[in-house]
């Protein structure tokens, strides 16, 4: 059982993580952080494998 | 509970011995002179305890006796006064078809007279005689009373009979007897009226006790009897939780919007990048990068947006942000896709041209994306426009935050009202259908008070 108290730490807890989450600009989306790329990317931009080249495309429609 | 009154010792009570004329017993009276009658506790007969005689009033029938959970002769300090049982009586009444009973213990001391303890199923109340007599809104009516400025509501009316006795009583008693029983409920007390044949009203309030404390304050051994369901005038556990939760909810709330607010206030959000592109499936590099573009400022999110033209078609981007002069990349894929149509007589449409996708907490720097877009060849060229947007605000953590906050306090409302649903479940003003179901069980049925 939560007392009144204790709901009103755990609210400011989740308002703190909330404040902090928007503050860092925390995002949900899927990505792969942190690959150091060569810089001969600019010259040959296809020699550059993303993670997400393999991904199994939804052709859509009913 | 929290018991206080003044505080009297008990004396050394003056224990008188008589013979149960029925059985030749030995009976004992605690009561000194104010014992009217006394059951024997080896047959049961009612005697005549003024009668020098003791003549012999009932003699005890039926085959079911009950035991008394505090042993007549026990000694109790509640609010500071020490009383002792003295006699026991089982009562019982139908409702729904159903028999319920429960027993009374008469308690007594010489200073302050006689009290009560009546047990429920493990619920106990200490009940003394009024003095006063509580105020009705309409007179004549079971409608709620009041004392000492308490609003009482009436819970139930019932015909109660007694089924068994034990010990000394100050008044007439006999198995079999019955009173009207009418009970006002104001939690933790309970007030009751019971009229008699003769008409007569007896007043009496009674405090909830839980069988915890009663073991303490009789010092009894082993645990007592484990309480079951909710009893009419038991305490909620929950009492003024939900109006205080509501009132931290609507702060947090406020507080919590306040901070949102503030974040998406202070945010940038600048527009540092945007191109349109075509793609055409049939070249054969598609992977190219874009022009540089600064993000200032300290790190924030980075959200890139993408139109495409595209109607029944779709096209997939392998996108990398990459930092020009560290060399990180961050890669992830965008797929955008659009269908409509219109089947058996009714028109439809799944996806959209537009996709966006915010990246968590980019360092500032100069940067440029990598983009490879995919597609179905049959499908011709698409034109497609990137937009890349530093340090905007972002509703989801609000969006989390706000249930967050709210089902507990949903949740612990929710507990409060179904408690009281299971305390009127079994008064006379349940709702038909859950009564009955719930009269013995104590479930959380639907009803209303």
């Amino acid at each position: 059982m939560m007392t009144p108290k204790l709901y009103l730490a755990y609210g400011l807890a989740v308002i703190g993580m909330m404040g902090y989450a928007q503050y860092a600009g925390w995002s949900m989306a899927r990505v792969n952080a942190a690959k150091v790329v060569p810089r001969s990317i600019r010259d040959n931009p296809g020699s550059y494998r993303s993670v997400y080249s393999p991904y199994q495309h939804y052709t859509g429609g009913k | 509970m929290v018991l206080s009154g003044p505080k009297k010792e008990i004396p050394a009570t003056a224990v008188r011995s008589i013979t149960c004329p029925g059985c030749g017993g030995s009976v004992t009276i605690r009561s000194f002179g104010k014992a009217v009658n006394v059951v024997c506790g080896s047959c049961h007969s009612v005697l005549d305890a003024q009668d020098p005689q003791v003549k012999i009033l009932q003699k005890f029938k039926d085959a079911i006796r009950h035991d008394p959970l505090l042993p007549l002769g026990s000694r109790g300090k509640i609010r500071g006064v020490v009383y002792e049982t003295i006699g026991f009586q089982h009562r019982q009444i139908e409702a729904d078809g159903q028999i319920y009973g429960w027993g009374e213990y008469l308690l007594f001391n010489p200073y302050q007279g006689f009290r009560y303890m009546t047990e429920f199923d493990g619920h106990w109340n200490f009940v003394a005689p009024l003095r006063s007599l509580p105020q009705a809104q309409a007179p004549g009516t079971e409608s709620d009373r009041y004392y000492l400025n308490e609003r009482y509501k009436h819970f139930q009316t019932a015909v109660a009979k007694t089924t068994f006795v034990l010990g000394e009583f100050p008044w007439q008693v006999r198995v079999g007897e019955t009173v009207e029983v009418t009970d006002y409920v104001c939690p933790p007390r309970v007030l009751s009226a019971e009229v008699s044949a003769d008409k007569e009203i007896n007043w009496s309030l009674g405090e909830y006790m839980t069988g915890a404390d009663v073991w303490k304050a009789f010092g009894l051994k082993d645990a007592p009897p484990a309480a079951a369901g909710v009893y009419e005038n038991q305490p909620s556990p929950f009492g003024g939780q939900p109006r205080k939760t509501w009132k931290y909810c609507f702060i947090l709330l406020a507080l919590a919007t306040a901070v949102w607010i503030y974040n998406a206030g202070m945010a940038d959000n600048k527009q540092v990048f945007t191109e349109s592109y075509v793609f055409d499936p049939a070249a054969s590099e598609a992977a190219f990068v874009t022009s540089t573009f600064n993000l200032d400022g300290p790190d924030a999110n980075v959200k890139i947006e993408t139109m495409a033209a595209i109607d029944n078609k779709w096209i997939y981007l392998n996108y990398a942000l990459v930092n020009e002069e560290s060399g990180t990349a961050y890669d992830f894929g965008r797929e955008v896709s659009y269908y409509h149509g219109y089947d058996d007589g009714e028109s439809w449409s799944e996806g959209s041209s537009r996709d966006s996708v915010t990246l968590p907490k980019i360092p500032s720097g100069k940067y440029f994306l990598r983009i490879e877009p995919e597609g179905d060849s049959k499908l011709g060229r698409i034109n497609y426009s990137v937009t890349v947007i530093h340090d905007v605000p972002n509703s989801l953590w609000f969006l989390i935050a706000a249930p967050l906050i709210l089902v507990p306090a949903i949740f612990s409302t929710w507990r409060s009202i179904s408690f009281e649903h299971r305390r009127w479940q079994e008064s006379d003003h349940a709702t038909s259908s859950s009564s009955s179901a719930s009269s013995s069980d104590g479930d959380d049925s639907d009803d209303d008070s």
